[in-house]
């Protein structure tokens, strides 16, 4: 039986469609509670629109980090089953982990969109200056053949999506060759700075 | 020289393939693209630490047997709670605009004017009918909903909900160690594993500094 046939066989059958119906049921239950809203003011209306086409995965990543960066040391902070010199190591390495992790995070998220953008032009691509691109086989590397504009939202977010994936497959390995030194270095320097610990063994 | 050749061709018909069905799938979606690219990161890094301890010659092969199976009891923690936490709200979202609950006066107009039936359903697509700058208009505040929600999802499971959890797992899974390595010893009390004496600096290190990641680790 293919792939095909077993979804197919899985979708039809009872148990599939009482739970689909029951989720629906709850799902609907909970959307009946939400009033219609229509956004009048325009200055919203832009907001909104730019935020779905402006922010992406570097932004998503900066963001995630600012928000640990005020969340997580205070967990540590107050997590009363370990005593204070670990309390202070645990905040300590917890705000380099998420400096380091978020630093190049969005650096490699950054830097791989652009290499996708450089590498995935079309016909209809055009320069700075608004001369057509000549294209070879290393700036077509990346483009779709289902794509017909350059300027469209839909290649923008294409473009954004590959770089991301890329920047995933680089950042296993700079996890290893920069964030876990960069991550000790910033950990040593703030418990320095915070006075030290009375029984360091990282050393 | 024919067998490398279709490996080639094939190997390119693939590719070609891929980047088509990226740009068909996630033209239109960025949320869906973000939770999607989360969980291939969270896989990822999951991957490269089980990849980490592994290969370490420092830590002996019995610590590999327990460290191992705890790193990906950590990746499912991680991934799961990601996924559902942040699908959930991007889907939230869609469905807000979807469904016309959440709507800007031109698609209210369309709505009322071409008196689209069963508004609010989530089974609904308001947007079947529609074309041109209409449909343009729906994208896009489609796109900005959906992104408003992922972020806040991502911002709920990535620190606040995974991160209870995870503790809550290596917290438990830290006091089992000790107990073992004749450090402070555990009791049971009321069903609960509680320590009699908090966890010592030494003891934290050498834990924290086993694994770079401490259970925390997202590329």
């Amino acid at each position: 039986m293919s792939l095909a046939g077993i979804s197919s066989y899985i979708k039809n059958s009872y148990l599939y469609r009482v739970a689909k119906n029951g989720s629906q049921k709850v799902q609907q239950t909970f959307y009946d509670c939400i009033p219609n809203v229509s956004i009048g003011s325009e200055k919203w209306q832009k907001r909104i629109k730019w935020v779905g086409r402006e922010i992406s995965s570097p932004e998503n990543r900066l963001i995630l980090g600012v928000s640990a960066l005020m969340s997580q040391p205070f967990i540590d902070a107050h997590n009363k089953s370990v005593d204070e010199d670990t309390r202070k190591v645990s905040v300590c390495r917890t705000v380099a982990k998420i400096i380091a992790g978020t630093t190049t995070g969005v650096i490699i998220r950054y830097g791989c969109i652009a290499a996708i953008n450089k590498w995935s032009k079309l016909p209809s691509s055009v320069d700075k200056i608004g001369q057509k691109i000549k294209l070879n086989k290393l700036n077509t590397f990346f483009s779709p053949s289902n794509a017909i504009s350059d300027i469209s939202e839909a290649m923008k977010q294409y473009r954004k999506t590959l770089g991301t994936i890329l920047s995933l497959f680089v950042m296993s390995i700079t996890n290893f060759a920069i964030d876990a030194p960069l991550t000790r270095f910033l950990t040593n320097k703030f418990i320095e700075k915070t006075g030290g610990v009375k029984n360091d063994t990282s050393k | 020289m024919t067998l490398l050749s279709n490996f080639a061709e094939t190997a390119s018909k693939k590719f070609m393939a891929i980047k088509n069905y990226l740009y068909k799938h996630y033209g239109e979606e960025p949320g869906k693209m973000l939770v999607h690219t989360g969980v291939l990161s969270w896989t990822l890094s999951a991957a490269a630490q089980v990849m980490a301890i592994a290969f370490n010659d420092k830590i002996s092969k019995k610590e590999k047997l327990f460290l191992i199976p705890q790193e990906c009891a950590d990746a499912a923690i991680n991934i799961l709670s990601f996924y559902l936490v942040t699908n959930a709200f991007t889907n939230f979202g869609v469905k807000l605009v979807k469904t016309g609950k959440l709507t800007t006066p031109v698609i209210d107009k369309f709505i009322k004017e071409n008196k689209v039936q069963n508004v609010g359903k989530i089974t609904t697509d308001i947007s079947k009918n529609m074309s041109g700058e209409l449909l343009n208009e729906f994208k896009s505040l489609k796109s900005g909903v959906s992104m408003i929600t992922n972020t806040i999802g991502s911002i709920a499971s990535c620190n606040i909900l995974t991160p209870i959890l995870r503790n809550e797992y290596a917290a438990r899974k830290q006091k089992e160690i000790l107990s073992k390595d004749g450090n402070p010893k555990i009791v049971s009390k009321n069903s609960k594993i509680q320590l009699i004496k908090p966890l010592s600096m030494e003891a934290y290190q050498k834990l924290a500094y086993m694994k770079f990641s401490g259970n925390n680790l997202k590329v």
